[in-house]
């Protein structure tokens, strides 16, 4: 039960307020990018290579240019004489805006239509006449990585392969020494497919320059707005649209899940071309589109070992990955961490070694690696640590349960080391597991699982047992793009006591506008209902990373609350000459300072703020309001324990989730209600790659499942009934010791689905599948024993 | 994506009437429904487009037609067909190997199709792409049939298919 330090009344943390934003999203009057409208405002529609790998022999626009409101057609040529054919990405590579020779991937932008009504703009597209000469693309990235593969970056100079970088990191001698002499040795290869963020709102912006005051402001559906106001001005600087020139606005956003964290070449070219004709230009993307071309997740093929001994101690682990960035690194990882936080895959357990090797190579596929719901890699991460404990539990004949109790890190050995460098901040696995085994009733699935065997029908129980790494970042080692990944917070205190704040991130859905109005109502007392959140406009707002990887409550949200305890502080000063008492004989509760031993006498903050512009004491500053900026000391490690139960029909290979507990530590909770609602859907973007989504590419670099007819996105109807529970410890260095649980659902729940299934096979041999695991797979591989 | 179809059937013709219909390209390309020569090139090499229409995606193929084999004492042929949307939304190939052995009186034809689409129609049709194909290797045997008996050959697909030819040019609409 969590307990409220104050009233309902002021629905400071812990109190299941109902969502602020809520009022505006059920009765359709969100503001998303689509809906701006401005005066004289044309529209962009984008033409896009049907090749994988294709050279550009000619664009032809004349038929183009005759639809009517078609007012031009712009090609890399165009903008290359303004140099903004190429940009950088937020992992310092380069990728084209518009390909002046050669098509990289299937679906790139290839030129754009400008016209005065998207209809025109989309005629106009139909009407372009690109003659292509199609090459060989090289699609698997193992055979990218042969020494005779075609070198597909032939536009950097000097590259000779197809290799981005190799990172590494643990003791490899130590490790490898290990494994030598472990009594046993699991070993594993698992591809985590390609998948696609499917937020319901795709990419789009309104680019408005206004030529009289050379002034930029961009509206644009990006988590991130301060980061690209600052790539706006790095890119565009040298044609004038220096950084006080450019406003970026991120309105109401439909679902970002990581997926708006790039620049893509939509934006740029919309900004090109109300540069060049000074009208707004709008560039929405249409679905196929946003599935096609728009930053991917994962794409890891991983390879991990685990090394114990016969009495089920872990020892250490290996891991050694290939990761498929497609034509152009466009990851949104802190620039120090090539492979993002992957190193968290050590897990949950206690043991000190551990080796883990990265390569990554360019293919003939879109570009990205985006952070889907998962702190930059931990989804790979979490799925490679848990697989490989269940493969070692099943080949010593141990219970999975039973094998994770005893290697878990005790709640005691906190904060804990891990092999490669992380302090955990706090944890307690063992009562997490615990409770999640008696909430499913473990022992008797377990019985009655032997019973079903018995006649021979098919009950898995799966454990994810997992550790989370969120806030990016402490600014010693995090930045992007060289920017600190810092964030911030700023509260305007009004006369009368309520107040408006701000900040450096933006909600995608999240909640934002309620919890964070909550964590100041914590501090200040001030009814959370009296206080406006506001973010995501570049011209109001302090600076920030934005909000992705669960690092809005770990980052932004210390900053309000620590802003709101410098406005605390003040208030205490004021109340003291109010009261005519000094500051130490004061008592705070929420929402008023009393006088110690006589509670009679008293100020409401709402009494004090007014106070700070009507009758403050001589000497200090008028006005009730604070800024912070906040750098994390470290970051905060969530937790999880996730049991599923499957049945599997054996015929038909049908799996039916039965049931799944989700039992999370992401510390002190601000909003239960919110928390609930945040894992359910990351429950459901965790059954989805588990056992629907991927994207299929075929050996042309074709996608096969380019619109939502073929990419299977679950709905209600193949979500199960998530049971959820809590086990909390705060993290001890975050200033009200939440830990951020956005991503733990996604990142937690498609090993414990797996796992289960493998559980359910394993009499017939079967040791593992590769995600999605499906329905024909199932039936595949037990066709395959001779089990059906 | 590429798909690969093969089929066996038997005519009541002789090895050497079935091989010279199977190896002349202004009759072989007819019985192709949607398929039409345009030109000549040279004795191996003829221009000719295809139209196609799966689910959404409409697409015209132009492209070269070319005869890879026509060996008339093995009796045995490949045609290759390398074409490109003239709407840029992708391109197609097919590699088609015919073998004829004299059979019951008559001639039994084997014929296996590689088709490779790449683009839209590969995207938005790759579920449908291998029953189209076998649908339209379908007609190509009735066809070839009908035009061996001298009946007419039909062009088209029938109307509620999956796909529809539209057949233009000198020989579409004979």
């Amino acid at each position: 039960m969590i307990q409220c330090k104050t009233s309902k009344a002021i629905s400071g943390m812990g109190h299941s307020m109902k969502r602020k934003e809520d009022a505006r999203f059920l009765q359709g009057k969100g503001h998303y990018v689509d809906d701006i409208k401005l005066p004289g405002m044309l529209y962009m529609d984008i033409v896009r290579s049907p090749y994988a790998y294709a050279k550009i022999k000619s664009i032809n626009s004349e038929e183009a240019m005759k639809v009517p409101g078609v007012v031009a057609v712009v090609t890399g040529r165009d903008l290359e004489k303004y140099n903004l054919h190429w940009m950088p990405t937020l992992m310092s590579d380069t990728q084209m805006v518009l390909p002046t020779d050669t098509v990289m991937y299937q679906a790139q932008e290839v030129c754009a239509v400008i016209a005065t009504s998207r209809y025109a703009a989309r005629d106009g597209r139909e009407a372009v006449r690109v003659e292509y000469e199609p090459m060989k693309p090289v699609i698997d990235p193992y055979k990218a990585m042969d020494a005779n593969a075609p070198v597909l970056r032939s536009d950097k100079e000097g590259k000779k392969d197809n290799h981005i970088w190799n990172w590494k990191v643990g003791n490899k001698e130590k490790t490898d020494k290990v494994f030598d002499t472990a009594e046993v040795v699991v070993k594993q290869h698992m591809h985590i497919p390609r998948i696609h963020v499917a937020s319901i709102e795709t990419c789009g912006c309104v680019a408005d320059y206004d030529k009289v005051n050379n002034h930029l402001t961009m509206y644009m559906t990006t988590q991130a707005p301060h980061a690209i106001r600052t790539v706006i001005a790095l890119v565009a600087g040298h044609v004038g649209l220096t950084e006080e020139k450019v406003r970026v606005v991120s309105p109401d956003i439909g679902g970002g899940f990581g997926g708006k964290v790039p620049v893509y070449p939509g934006y740029v070219i919309a900004i090109a071309v109300s540069f060049l004709v000074g009208k707004p230009v709008k560039w929405i993307e249409d679905r196929s589109e946003n599935l096609q071309a728009d930053s991917f997740a994962r794409d890891y093929h991983i390879t991990v070992e685990m090394a114990g001994t016969k009495a089920g101690k872990i020892q250490a682990t290996r891991f050694k990955v290939l990761a498929d960035h497609g034509y152009t690194d466009a990851s949104a990882n802190p620039s120090k961490f090539n492979t993002g936080l992957f190193s968290i895959a050590t897990g949950s357990y206690d043991y000190d070694t551990s080796y883990m090797e990265a390569d990554a190579v360019y293919t003939n596929k879109p570009p990205g690696g985006v952070a889907y719901r998962c702190s930059f890699r931990v989804t790979e991460a979490v799925h490679a640590i848990e697989r490989i404990t269940d493969r070692f539990a099943f080949e010593i004949g141990k219970d999975p349960a039973q094998l994770r109790m005893d290697n878990f890190i005790k709640k005691e050995d906190f904060p804990w080391k891990s092999p490669t460098g992380w302090i955990y901040d706090s944890g307690d696995y063992h009562a997490g597991l615990k409770k999640a085994m008696e909430a499913i009733g473990y022992d008797e699935l377990r019985k009655e699982q032997a019973e079903k065997r018995k006649k021979g029908e098919l009950m898995g129980i799966g454990i994810s047992t997992f550790t989370e790494i969120v806030g990016a970042g402490p600014s010693k080692d995090f930045d992007i793009l060289g920017i600190k990944m810092f964030d911030s917070a700023e509260i305007r205190v009004h006369p009368t006591g309520k107040a408006i704040a701000r900040f450096g991130t933006k909600s995608q859905g999240q909640g934002h506008e309620t919890t964070y109005a909550q964590i100041i109502a914590e501090e200040l007392g001030i009814p959370a209902e009296n206080i406006q959140i506001e973010e995501g406009d570049t011209d109001t707002a302090p600076y920030g990373l934005g909000t992705y990887a669960s690092r809005s409550t770990p980052t932004a949200g210390a900053a309000a609350s620590i802003a709101a305890r410098k406005l605390r502080d003040k208030a205490r000063k004021i109340a003291a000459y109010l009261l005519e008492v000094s500051e130490d004989d004061l008592e705070w509760e929420p929402g008023k300072f009393s006088v110690k031993g006589a509670p009679e006498k008293s100020k409401t903050i709402q009494e004090i703020v007014f106070a700070a512009y009507t009758n403050h004491p001589q000497g200090m500053e008028a006005g009730f309001e604070a800024t912070h900026y906040y750098d994390p000391p470290n970051l905060t490690f969530p937790s999880g324990a996730y049991i599923c139960v499957v049945d599997i029909d054996k015929e038909t290979g049908a799996i039916n989730v039965r049931r799944f507990v989700a039992i999370d530590d992401c510390g002190h909770i601000i909003n239960p209600m919110i928390v609930q609602g945040q894992v359910h859907g990351g429950l459901t973007q965790g059954i989805a790659p588990a056992m629907y989504e991927e994207l299929i590419y075929d050996e042309d670099g074709n996608i096969l499942n380019g619109t939502f007819m073929d990419y299977l996105v679950p709905t209600a109807v193949e979500s199960p009934h998530w049971e959820t529970g809590h086990v909390v410890t705060p993290s001890p260095h975050h200033p009200i010791g939440a830990k951020g649980v956005g991503e733990s659902p996604t990142v937690g729940s498609p090993p414990a689905i797996v796992n289960a299934i493998v559980d359910a096979l394993s009499p017939y041999g079967i040791t593992h599948m590769d995600i999605p695991v499906t329905p024909y797979k199932v039936w595949k591989a037990l066709k395959d024993k001779g089990a059906i | 994506m590429t798909t690969t179809i093969t089929k066996t059937f038997h005519v009541d013709h002789s090895i050497d009437d079935t091989w010279n219909n199977l190896t002349n390209p202004n009759q072989v390309v007819v019985c192709v429904p949607g398929a039409t020569l345009t030109s000549k090139v040279d004795e191996n090499n003829y221009n000719g487009e295809v139209e196609l229409k799966v689910g959404p995606v409409k697409a015209k193929y132009n492209g070269l037609i070319t005869f890879l084999e026509r060996d008339a004492a093995t009796k045995k042929m490949s045609l290759k067909g390398v074409g490109t949307d003239s709407k840029g939304k992708g391109g197609a190939e097919m590699k088609m190997d015919g073998q004829l052995t004299e059979k019951d009186g008559g001639t039994e034809v084997n014929v296996s199709m590689e088709v490779n689409i790449t683009g839209m129609l590969a995207q938005f049709g790759s579920r449908l792409i291998n029953d189209v194909t076998n649908q339209v290797f379908d007609q190509f045997v009735n066809n070839f049939k009908n035009q061996l008996a001298g009946k007419e050959v039909n062009t088209t697909l029938n109307a509620g298919s999956l796909m529809g030819g539209v057949v233009k040019g000198i020989f579409g609409k004979k």
